[in-house]
């Protein structure tokens, strides 16, 4: 620390002005506020953070929450908090990587993390007795998407399609850029990306709607598509999905499910967030004309707005945030786990009292009907003082059978275990 | 003003120099921060109040934000220029240290009245922009919002000029719908207002 401190001191040397700094709050954890009145007037676009927001809540102190952009250390992480069935155990499995989302293990067993506002991508190693990490590439804008296919990792920011070909051996290999072929368009809200391959070796990538509640820009929002590996061979296979997360193909029945949150400003208790299923390609969801099951806009509306709109499996609570499905399919969690859906909801923010902050099974029937939604693992919130601790986001199963969990608010991966 | 700020910034190594003697490796280890404190200051004033035009005030600013800002320069998503060496390498644990130093740091409200004919004005531009929302209704921020309330006035126009023309990558979105179709004259009223402002 003093030779860093004296090399910062060092560097004023070669300062040759100190009177101008930039910007002050960064993009991804900035709130909303309330339509200036005078938009209209001045014929500005409609900003994309304020539709749907009523004069009557510009008094609103609701808004997203900070994310932290510093390693939190170990010490400050309440794992004794974490409540979970009988016979589960969570344990720090690794930390200090701030931001850490959505989770994907390569073929030697090297973890890759997306992250969104820091812009970094993590690889954690696994020697057995302890969790190594380091950033694989920073500077990215919301480089949230990762995933492994054969020994390739592919990142996906909002604004880049990167592959880096056997990465687990060569740490160093330069990315192939794909961008161009993946045709990502230009609005960034929403856009932050969860990706993963399907049973077709297909690579899913989703499209949010660039807005709170809007008609589309164009096209090319509220939709996911699937890819060739390389981005050639882009089909849009379902629409009017507002903003999905995470989705996750069922081990028997293959079909895909999904995640997707429901719109802000219309109230604490309504329109709850989603679980969907897709039965076949090109169906429509909803979004912006009707949302959960069932549930006209209150601002764009138009006859009928829940005709030919496929409902969900089950709605999952309001603004709770959906984010990573896994469908278990190990055999160190008790049998009763097997092919059960595990959901992260990251935790509310446009919501008087916050709800989610937790990670729920789902359990259907056959028919993938009458879904039930249990907690699992809570502790995320102090109910006592509607304060949160942490965000759970997404989940990786390892081949022992236990679970990852990745908690974005405090840079750190917990894993699950059961024992008799 | 250049002279002037290289001048504090030597001063501020000296002194940091002279800290880091006297206290040695292991209480520099625990206590980082207040050994760059002074190379923080030697640009931003006095416990981090800015005398120097276009130089923000850091005191009293909520540690989210000045967490957040530092790690954004030292990524390179936020560019700086002025901040990218000092800040180059800089350990989560220093920046952690620092954030919590500016925080509890007292906001110096510079002297002179508010000229009414442009804090009436860029009153009512905050008021019909909702920028209390966020910086809350005394401007004094929260989280990763900065305060606003006292900061210099050059610094704000210059920084609601960036949002408000310089949307993109990197910059906040938030900010720049919340400023957009203002008039140059209307953020110059509304930086007058903010850095005038008494609770």
């Amino acid at each position: 620390m003093n030779t860093r401190i004296a090399l910062a001191a060092a560097t004023l040397f070669s300062l040759v002005a100190c009177q101008t700094t930039s910007t002050s709050t960064p993009a991804s954890v900035a709130p909303a506020v309330a339509a200036p009145p005078t938009a209209a007037a001045t014929a500005a676009p409609p900003p994309i953070w304020q539709q749907g927001r009523t004069p009557d809540q510009g008094t609103s102190k609701l808004a997203p929450h900070a994310g932290r952009m510093t390693a939190t250390p170990v010490s400050e992480i309440p794992l004794s908090n974490f409540k979970l069935p009988p016979g589960f155990k969570a344990e720090v499995w690794a930390t200090g990587m701030p931001g850490v989302r959505s989770m994907a293990r390569g073929d030697s067993g090297k973890i890759y993390i997306g992250t969104r506002g820091i812009g970094r991508v993590y690889e954690v190693t696994d020697t057995g007795a302890q969790r190594t990490n380091r950033v694989v590439v920073d500077k990215l804008v919301q480089p949230a998407g990762v995933a492994v296919r054969n020994g390739s990792l592919y990142v996906v920011s909002i604004d880049k399609a990167l592959r880096y070909d056997g990465i687990e051996q060569n740490p160093t290999v330069a990315p192939v850029d794909m961008t161009a072929a993946f045709a990502l368009p230009k609005e960034q809200h929403h856009n932050w990306k969860y990706i993963a391959f399907g049973p077709d070796n297909k690579l899913y990538v989703p499209f949010g709607a660039p807005c709170n509640i809007c008609e589309t820009p164009s096209g090319e929002y509220a939709q996911i598509r699937r890819y060739n590996a390389d981005g050639s061979g882009m089909e849009v296979i379902a629409r009017g999905v507002r903003n999905t997360q995470g989705f996750a193909w069922h081990p028997t029945t293959k079909e895909m499910w999904f995640t997707d949150h429901g719109r802000d400003w219309m109230g604490d208790n309504e329109p709850e967030d989603e679980l969907n299923r897709m039965s076949k390609t090109g169906a429509n969801y909803g979004f912006p004309y009707c949302h959960a099951n069932g549930i006209p806009d209150k601002d764009i509306k138009k006859a009928n707005p829940c005709d030919g709109v496929t409902m969900p499996v089950t709605t999952m609570g309001p603004h709770t945030a959906v984010m990573g499905v896994h469908f278990y399919t190990g055999t160190m969690f008790p049998a009763e786990y097997r092919n059960v859906m595990f959901v992260a909801r990251k935790g509310s923010w446009n919501r008087t009292q916050k709800s989610g902050y937790d990670v729920v099974t789902v359990r259907t029937d056959a028919e993938g009907k009458n879904a039930k939604v249990e907690p699992f693992m809570t502790g995320f919130l102090d109910a006592s003082n509607d304060a949160f601790s942490g965000r759970p986001t997404y989940m990786l199963q390892l081949p022992d059978g236990s679970l990852l969990v990745s908690d974005e608010q405090l840079g750190a991966i917990y894993r699950i275990t059961y024992a008799r | 003003m250049r002279v002037e700020c290289i001048a504090r910034s030597l001063a501020g190594w000296a002194t940091a120099s002279a800290l880091l003697l006297l206290s040695g490796a292991p209480s520099a280890q625990q206590q980082p921060a207040p050994a760059a404190v002074p190379i923080c200051n030697a640009c931003h004033g006095p416990a981090g109040n800015s005398q120097i035009p276009l130089t923000p005030s850091i005191a009293g600013q909520p540690k989210l934000f000045v967490e957040n800002q530092l790690v954004l320069i030292r990524e390179g998503l936020r560019d700086v220029p002025q901040m990218k060496e000092i800040v180059a390498g800089m350990s989560d644990e220093t920046i952690i240290a620092l954030a919590q130093h500016f925080a509890s740091q007292t906001p110096v409200l510079k002297a002179g009245a508010a000229n009414l004919e442009k804090a009436r004005p860029g009153a009512a531009t905050a008021s019909a922009r909702l920028c209390g929302t966020c910086h809350l209704s005394d401007y004094s921020g929260q989280k990763q919002v900065p305060r606003i309330a006292g900061q210099d006035e050059t610094y704000l126009v210059h920084s609601m000029k960036q949002f408000r023309d310089n949307p993109g990558p990197g910059r906040d979105t938030i900010m720049s719908a919340a400023l957009y179709g203002l008039s140059d004259v209307d953020l110059i009223n509304l930086a007058h207002y903010l850095a005038t402002f008494k609770p």
